[in-house]
């Protein structure tokens, strides 16, 4: 029950909301069952008034049937629309508070789950959760409330028949949904890991469309994919099963306990302990207050499935940061910006050293081009320099060891271009503008000339407002990473770091970018770079030019 | 009577309708276990008249008759009983939808993912892959619902009122006139506020998909967002999002939960009346307490079934908002020109383009009046500046799309004509990012050829140079890849793709820059791999390094769309210098 405790914590600011959806609930089941009570009461009241021709004032259980009506309709209402506010908000909250973990943790840590699977996590898993409150925790408080409620209630008219009555209460509201319970965890359980398996498959066969198609890979894609969608809906169909055990459950305890307060209230009019209409009273009663046992099973039908999205959730949250922040970070500031790499070691994976004892020196205002073949790790010595990932040996900028700042500090003095730049769903200025959203329209112009993209922008229809696509689908990898490498000057950060700017140019583009970058740099002067690149044309932006080897 | 006004009416719903058609048509195939459905829904209902009678009876012999508890003893052994049946047929009842949502949900998924597959690229053009994965997944089984509670209820509703109308007349006729003329109010309503809340529902499922692809995208850039100190600012644009989609949604709702109100409403306000004119004939004595409780208790069941609808009414909105997207899907037609039925000629093709065009929309390029031909056997590279349509071009041969006019000859047959899946057979392709799926690096060298045994793989993976680099990961040609291809670094994917359509043994290979991003020494050993590659093969190598260009017969250099000239490789490179 800690991930509960957990989930409750995470959306304590909405308790407020979720207490008022609860209270109203069993405000709808007491107005509803009282409803029922009342008007059993009255009919028998009338009719016996009626054969022996006593008075009978009518006119106050009349009232009271129209007030528990307009309350029990009202009140619904009510219900429906706190708890779905409760549930919307919670679900806001939920994804903010996901979004903040995993920042720290991008992108070490969340590589290693699939990427498409991270976005399926969250996406759907969020969604599970959604359920919780609405389809869980609302109505097993609920009626587990109004059960109690309702015991007192009998308890006062007819001690045997609440006696009785807990016992059916109890095997419906507890020992059914436990039982249903038992058996829904391993289908709730099977059923959401293989709804994830089968969102990633669909998602491989979507997006790698066209190599499976001429890889003549798409009917074993399509086979594969059908073989997951039927085990799902294996499971779910058992899931619908076990549902159904438990409507025809409380169907039968509902009528067997209503048989059974027929035979104690009876007993007691028999015995004249209680007057005849209190019969009927105690009938409809006990008929309605099943009402409030019935959403137990169902809910607590749900808590497997929920249980598994939340601690995927958690999981997922809880990885260890992979590198964390500095919680005392220096003092002082760097006050040059020259980078000075001496005897590091770093890797992917631990055991996997990629980089040995790597000593590497780039002055203040001087710019150093990094070469070698690939997988040597030219890539990871701009994702350490970052803070991407762990180091040993020690890396000082202007003196001071990176460990040693705050990330916050550090990045703000860096604008980088990574091995991936993402592209973010916008037009092409939202994308550039988030290197620096305060820049104006001439240095964001600078910055294009810069990366020699403003003749490409101006041949546009849309301009900077063309729209990029989902992950840049839209442009050519070229063309993202000039993009990329606007957004980065535009920071106008005093370190530039630079993995491949060039790839995927052509040979004119890349000589043209080249140029402009080196006339940028020399115009802005002080700026420290740091370029990763085997591409010969590179090699002109360095003052200095290191080839990595392997160890 | 104006019959334009007729027609734009017609043509609104007809929208609506075909998609619904489709889901009823489809539901049509299940008409069996729907049937059983209901009639277990309908012996239900009798159970639920025989509980009230006898419950009515009861209360009638113990309070207006003063007998003891012996004589209902035998009344509750039969209600007990009566429970028992209703847990039977309830159970038998959700058996029954469980399998009837199996059944649509399958068949339904299959018969859409092939087809989105089948539309493939150039039949999807401008559908992003999230929302369709979003349909695939989600949006099938938000079809369930409509088949399994909202059809069922429909014909319940029409049934089941009827059913108890009709025994509790000879009860109470006058109670009877008042639930009669009661219950037309409720669907009235419902399809009001019904109208309403549909047309807001369907925005809300395009604001589900917008908000899910946001959160992605982001989640994907995290690093960039990092590098630009930009995650606290993003942050709150996820909480303004997500607040977005919580008010839209609770309109939605608001007006969807109207209906449920309304139904309660006017099923209280009729059960009120039939309760005010029972106790009345009660009190004048024409009424027996037993004839009257079992009226009393069966008015509310009376209402219950239109209820019920008016509260599937949102499965019914979920599941027409659902087919919405996937009707549309399964209709739209397949991409022309891939119904061929020649079987291509074994070994490496000849082939000739003749005045060849494709245009992308707007200025985005593409390729015009393209006249080139590639002997058989032969190394080609097509080289040229980004953007001069070298891609496009790649593309029609290998059929991923095919020309507006022209044509290309396969050994002289137009290659539309060819069969798709054996033409796709024959050819290897690379593109510039090669697609990996999460599997291992055997699933993934497997793709284009499952039977392949392990020395096929190893003498693939040797001519790739990629031998070393697979021994050094943790668990060899066992080790998943991830979904980016974590771990390895670029030059090492290529390679990979590079070993996988050697796996492939085509006699076409299209390579889209092989060599893009890599250092000498791997584009060295890419380029040796290559050669390997195009013995006994036809290639096409889009590339604009020389270390690639030499080891070509011949260059065609494309300019704008066109092919501006066929020449030697050592004539081209010639040029090249003189150039530079």
């Amino acid at each position: 029950m800690n991930w509960v405790v957990r989930f409750l914590m995470i959306s304590r600011k909405q308790w407020p909301w979720m207490t008022a959806g609860i209270v109203l609930g069993v405000v709808v089941i007491a107005a509803n069952s009282l409803l029922m009570a009342l008007s059993g009461w009255f009919i028998a009241s009338m009719s016996i008034s009626g054969s022996s021709g006593a008075a009978f004032n009518y006119f106050f259980p009349s009232a009271g049937i129209r007030f528990l009506a307009i309350a029990r309709t009202v009140g619904r209402y009510a219900e429906r629309l706190v708890t779905h506010e409760a549930t919307f908000r919670i679900l806001a909250e939920l994804r903010v508070w996901l979004f903040k973990r995993f920042v720290p943790l991008a992108p070490a840590c969340l590589e290693r789950y699939a990427g498409g699977d991270v976005s399926g996590r969250l996406r759907a898993d969020v969604d599970a959760l959604e359920t919780l409150y609405l389809r869980i925790i609302a109505p097993i408080a609920v009626g587990a409330i109004s059960i109690a409620v309702a015991l007192v209630f009998l308890l006062w008219f007819s001690p045997p028949s609440a006696l009785v009555m807990l016992l059916f209460l109890l095997l419906a509201g507890v020992g059914l949904p436990l039982m249903v319970r038992r058996f829904s965890r391993e289908p709730g359980r099977r059923s959401a890991l293989l709804a994830a398996e089968l969102r990633n498959k669909v998602t491989e066969g979507l997006q790698g469309v066209e190599e499976l198609i001429l890889l003549g890979a798409v009917e074993r894609q399509a086979a594969l994919v059908d073989d997951l969608s039927s085990r799902v809906i294996v499971e779910q169909e058992r899931l619908g099963r076990i549902n159904g055990i438990a409507l025809g459950g409380m169907a039968l305890f509902a009528g067997s306990g209503v048989a059974a307060v027929l035979l104690t209230a009876g007993m007691q009019v028999a015995a004249h302990q209680i007057p005849p209409p209190n019969l009927v009273m105690l009938l409809l009663f006990s008929a309605a207050i099943f009402e409030a046992a019935g959403q137990l099973p169902s809910a607590l039908h749900l808590l497997p499935a929920a249980r598994e999205s939340a601690s995927r959730i958690f999981e997922l949250a809880d990885a260890p940061i992979p590198v964390p922040d500095n919680p005392v970070p220096c003092g002082s500031l760097p006050t040059d910006h020259g980078i000075c790499f001496s005897n590091v070691s770093a890797s992917y994976h631990p055991g996997k050293p990629v980089l040995q004892d790597v000593t590497l020196n780039v002055p203040d205002g001087g710019s150093l081009v990094i070469t070698g073949s690939s997988g040597i790790g030219k890539s990871l010595l701009v994702e350490i320099l970052l803070r991407f990932r762990d180091y040993q040996g020690s890396i000082t900028v202007g003196g001071i060891e990176i460990r040693d700042l705050s990330k916050e500090t550090l990045i703000g003095m860096i604008a980088a271009v990574p091995q991936r730049p993402h592209l973010f769903n916008g037009s092409i200025r939202d994308n550039i503008l988030l290197g620096n959203a305060s820049a104006d329209e001439e240095q964001l112009q600078q910055a294009l000339r810069d990366s020699a993209l403003e003749s490409w922008v101006a041949g546009l229809p849309l301009g900077l407002a063309t729209p990029v696509g989902i992950n840049g689908s839209a442009v050519s990898g070229g063309e993202a990473r000039r993009i990329a490498l606007a957004r980065a000057l535009l920071k106008g950060a005093p370190i530039l770091l630079l993995d491949e700017p060039t790839e995927g140019l052509d040979a004119t583009t890349e000589r043209e970018v080249v140029s402009r970058l080196n006339g940028r740099v020399r115009a802005v002067g002080g700026t420290t770079m740091l370029i990763v690149s085997h591409r010969p044309a590179c090699l002109e932006l360095g003052d200095a030019i290191v080839r990595l080897e392997r160890s | 009577m104006t019959e334009h006004s007729e027609e734009s009416i017609d043509g609104i719903t007809k929208r609506d309708n075909s998609a619904e058609g489709w889901l009823l048509a489809e539901a049509r195939k299940i008409r069996g276990l729907l049937a059983s459905i209901i009639a277990l829904a309908v012996a239900i209902g009798l159970l639920v008249v025989f509980q009230a009678r006898l419950l009515a009876t009861a209360c009638q012999r113990v309070v207006m008759q003063g007998e003891g508890v012996a004589s209902v003893l035998p009344l509750a052994g039969l209600l007990v009983l009566l429970a028992a049946g209703r847990c039977l047929c309830t159970f038998v009842l959700e058996n029954r939808s469980a399998a009837a949502a199996a059944r649509v949900k399958q068949t339904v998924r299959s018969q859409l993912y092939r087809k989105i597959q089948a539309l493939g690229p150039a039949g999807l053009a401008g559908d992003e892959a999230g929302p369709l994965i979003e349909t695939v997944t989600k949006g099938v089984d938000e079809l369930e619902p409509y088949v399994t509670r909202f059809l069922p209820q429909l014909f319940l509703a029409a049934i089941l009122p009827l059913m108890f109308l009709i025994i509790i007349v000879p009860s109470e006729w006058r109670s009877g006139l008042v639930l009669l003329f009661s219950a037309p109010f409720i669907p009235l309503f419902m399809i009001l506020i019904g109208r309403g809340s549909e047309k807001l529902h369907r925005r809300q499922w395009s604001r589900l998909s917008r908000m899910a692809g946001h959160l992605l995208d982001l989640v994907q850039g995290l690093p960039d967002l990092i590098i630009f100190g930009a995650t606290k600012k993003e942050a709150g644009v996820v909480a303004r999002v997500s607040d977005e989609y919580r008010s839209a949604t609770m309109a939605v709702l608001r007006v969807a939960f109207l209906s449920a109100f309304a139904l309660e409403f006017f099923a209280t306000v009729g059960t009120a009346v039939v309760a005010v004119l029972v106790g009345f004939r009660l009190l004048w004595g024409s009424l027996s307490l037993g004839e009257g409780l079992f009226v009393l208790l069966m008015a509310p069941e009376f209402y219950l079934p239109l209820r019920n609808l008016g509260l599937s009414y949102h499965s019914r909105m979920q599941g027409v908002a659902a087919a919405e997207r996937i009707a549309p899907l399964l209709a739209k037609p397949l991409p022309e020109g891939f119904a061929g039925s020649l079987l291509p000629q074994s070994g490496p093709p000849a082939v000739l383009f003749e005045g060849v065009s494709f245009r992308y929309g707007g200025n985005r390029g593409g390729v015009t009046g393209v006249d080139m031909d590639l002997p058989a056997g032969s190394i080609t590279v097509l080289a040229g500046e980004s953007g001069a349509g070298k891609t496009t071009l790649a593309r029609l041969l290998v059929g991923l799309a095919r020309p507006e006019s022209g044509r290309i000859l396969i050994n002289g047959h137009d290659l539309t004509l060819l069969d798709a899946d054996s033409w796709r057979s024959r050819l290897a392709w690379v593109p510039q990012i090669p697609y990996f799926t999460s599997g291992t690096v055997r699933e993934n060298l497997l793709l284009g050829r499952p039977d392949a045994d392990e020395r096929q793989i190893t003498t693939a993976l040797e001519a790739a140079s990629a031998r070393q680099f697979i021994g050094d990961l943790p668990f060899g040609l066992d080790t998943p890849l991830g979904d980016r291809g974590a771990g390895l670094s670029g030059g090492e994917l290529r390679r990979l793709a590079l070993a996988r359509a050697y796996v492939r043994q085509a006699t076409l290979v299209v390579l889209d820059e092989p060599t893009a991003g890599l250092d000498p020494e791997n584009e060295r050993l890419v380029c040796q791999a290559l050669e390997k590659l195009a013995r006994g093969r036809t290639v096409l190598v889009i590339s604009h390094r020389e270390e690639t260009i030499s080891r070509a017969e011949r260059v065609a250099e494309m300019i704008d769309g066109r092919i501006e000239r066929v020449v030697s490789s050592a004539e081209f490179l010639s040029m090249r210098e003189v150039a530079a």
